[in-house]
């Protein structure tokens, strides 16, 4: 079992973020999210599993005076191991993908993943080409991660390893609502 | 036959109506595209590993204010059929989808021709309007309406690029 929880970890990302975009996958990311800290600068993505990574490179090309910080799941990064290499070579510097990596597909039951068995997700990337792999397991690794992406450049993947169980929060049907309301948000914020 | 500069006049379209980001899975015809972006210092264009990534990270540039198209094979449309319908057409994120047509007139490849048959009911099922050019002239005549109703309907669209306007691929 691990100390820290989606929820825990959720909370402490949002206390620390200002202008930072969070951008989170869908099912449990996204619903910790929308509960705990909804803000205009979230990305919600509830479409397209395996996507809210490359989502959140598309992201931080299109606005390099943005620091972006994607909160993904362990199963959907799976999917989407292509995106790593993706991300190393494009390599940009305000780019973070947090992975909250419960080893188990929580939305559909907690069917176990790849990472309750062999894959290292830090190792994989590294393979990739994303040099800057932190794997997290308590609170103050998690704080002393966040210390890093927050001031240092990109691009980094950051593996949370957290406790199992699904979030309680409801779900928010709006999506078209949701990614209008986060467009019109970044559009809005200067230049720097 | 195909005239040879069909390629320049598929990437002075998408130019000269904004797009400057592209993302791709390349493809033997659309390269011919990509060999005029490429050279273009003001367009950047971004090689994923599949095309359902590129689908995603467009959508993610279209929400930081930058509009993109995805250039690809035809066979590169089943790929990515899910992020098309379940966040481009849910949650109303617009790109223009830029595709060969392989498996029809003049195919050699025998592996190529299902999707070639497909490739059109696909996006019809989707919901997803597309044009097919037959030639320059048509090209020319349609595509800066498609990318009109692209980003006016804030939903995908797509140009398929048939044997008759590229030439095809000869085996």
């Amino acid at each position: 079992m691990s100390p820290l929880t989606r929820a825990g970890a959720t909370k402490y990302l949002a206390s620390r973020v200002k202008n930072e975009v969070l951008v989170s996958n869908l099912g449990q990311a996204s619903l910790d999210l929308l509960a705990i800290a909804d803000r205009p600068l979230n990305c919600y993505t509830f479409g397209a599993m395996g996507q809210c990574s490359s989502i959140g490179l598309g992201i931080a090309i299109g606005r390099p005076d943005v620091r972006v910080i994607c909160l993904d799941g362990d199963g959907s990064l799976l999917m989407n191991l292509g995106s790593l290499c993706t991300i190393a070579a494009e390599a940009p510097r305000n780019y973070v993908l947090m992975v909250w990596d419960n080893e188990v597909h929580q939305t559909t039951g907690g069917q176990a993943t790849a990472t309750a068995r062999k894959a290292s997700l830090v190792g994989i990337a590294r393979g990739a080409g994303v040099e800057k792999g932190i794997e997290v397991r308590t609170q103050e690794e998690l704080e002393r991660a966040v210390d890093r992406i927050l001031k240092e450049d990109g691009p980094f993947i950051v593996v949370v390893k957290i406790d199992k169980g699904p979030s309680t929060a409801p779900f928010d049907q709006d999506l078209i609502g949701q990614a209008s309301r986060f467009r019109k948000a970044l559009a809005a914020l200067p230049a720097v | 036959m195909a005239e040879q500069s069909w390629a320049k006049h598929v990437a002075d379209v998408l130019r000269r109506n904004g797009i400057r980001l592209y993302a791709t899975v390349p493809d033997y015809i659309v390269s011919h595209v990509l060999d005029e972006l490429w050279a273009d210092p003001e367009c950047r264009v971004v090689t994923t590993t599949r095309e359902e990534e590129a689908v995603g990270l467009l959508s993610g540039a279209w929400l930081a204010g930058h509009r993109g198209a995805l250039l690809m094979q035809n066979s590169g449309l089943g790929n990515c059929t899910n992020a098309l319908a379940s966040l481009n057409m849910a949650s109303m994120i617009p790109m223009v989808l830029v595709m060969s047509h392989r498996g029809d007139l003049g195919e050699f490849n025998p592996a190529q021709v299902p999707m070639g048959r497909a490739v059109t009911h696909i996006l019809d099922a989707l919901g997803i309007r597309w044009i097919r050019p037959m030639s320059i002239a048509e090209l020319e005549h349609q595509t800066d309406g498609l990318v009109k109703l692209c980003y006016v309907s804030s939903q995908p669209v797509a140009i398929v690029l048939p044997s008759e306007l590229t030439g095809g691929k000869r085996g």
